[in-house]
């Protein structure tokens, strides 16, 4: 049994699609539960709409969270890539090359891509992608629930934003998670 | 003018002005920033380093949520202090009548 068989990549592009998926229903829950709530609030009290909204951006970082984590896992670059001279037409042809090259923990078809280096891909996606959703369904309801409250008292907004920042932070934990197994790819070698 | 009407346009103004394009430039910072500081700082300040320029991507992402917790919390303020100062143009129409 090689070590770097032809269905690995498998597990890789797993991992990459693994983290944007989960993320992103986890940020889609989280703004929806929270709009609900808002909807509520925004027919009593429009003025406050705009403190209420701040659910919804979480959400969406819970969403950014696994994008970066998706963007690491598919493009990562090796560092011989010299910057030459500045010209605005070579910086865009540069920026969508770093898209699309290829680094040897990345996954590219011209290269043998190690079971292991699949593995632990598809690990950090789905670490990233499980916090994400835990992290959006916790900032869903808190933001449903404390934005309600907000209507009948203003001192609720304080305990909210803390209530939300440690529903944020679970899914930084697994974003930290997946940046350190994205490390451990590099050290796996066919043969 | 009564002092209901005055009151009423007064909260109108107050949470119009400006509330979409200000979400709009939310929206789209939050999706641009991350991404745009992950590639460019990649390339330009950590040579490849890309834990670090994740690192860079996050916290650009977590300074847009602070500044628009930020924004939010001033333009409450403003609104307060609308809200007075609507209060005493109500009591001083009152006194004038």
């Amino acid at each position: 049994m090689s070590l770097c068989p032809p269905y690995a990549p498998f597990f890789g592009f797993a991992g990459v699609a693994s983290s944007m998926i989960f993320s992103t229903v986890g940020a889609a829950y989280g703004t929806s539960k929270a709009g609900i709530g808002i909807a509520g609030l925004g027919q009593f009290k429009p003025e406050l709409i705009m403190k209420s909204l701040i659910p919804v951006v979480m959400s969406g970082i819970i969403a950014v969270y696994g994008l970066v984590v998706s963007v690491l896992i598919a493009g990562g670059r090796k560092s011989h890539l010299t910057v030459r001279a500045s010209m605005r037409l070579r910086l865009l042809r540069s920026l969508f090359n770093t898209i699309n090259s290829a680094h040897f923990s990345s996954v590219d078809p011209s290269q043998d891509y190690p079971l292991f280096a699949g593995f632990v891909h598809l690990g950090a996606g789905l670490a990233c992608g499980f916090t994400g959703l835990a992290a959006g369904y916790a900032i869903g309801i808190v933001g449903d629930s404390c934005v309600r409250a907000y209507v009948h008292e203003s001192r609720v907004f304080v305990a909210m934003v803390l209530i939300l920042i440690f529903a944020e932070v679970l899914g930084l934990y697994g974003l930290i998670v997946a940046l350190i197994m994205n490390t451990k790819a590099t050290e796996a070698k066919c043969s | 003018m009564s002092a209901q009407t005055v009151v009423a346009k007064a909260t109108d103004q107050a949470y119009q002005g400006g509330v979409l394009i200000k979400l709009i430039i939310f929206s789209l910072t939050l999706g641009i920033l991350p991404l745009g500081s992950y590639f460019l700082s990649d390339k330009y300040l950590w040579n490849g380093n890309s834990i670090y320029s994740a690192i860079t991507a996050i916290v650009a992402a977590n300074l847009v949520l602070v500044s628009y917790i930020v924004l939010s919390l001033m333009e409450d303020r403003q609104d307060q202090k609308d809200m007075a100062a609507t209060a005493n143009a109500v009591q001083e129409s009152k006194k004038s009548r």
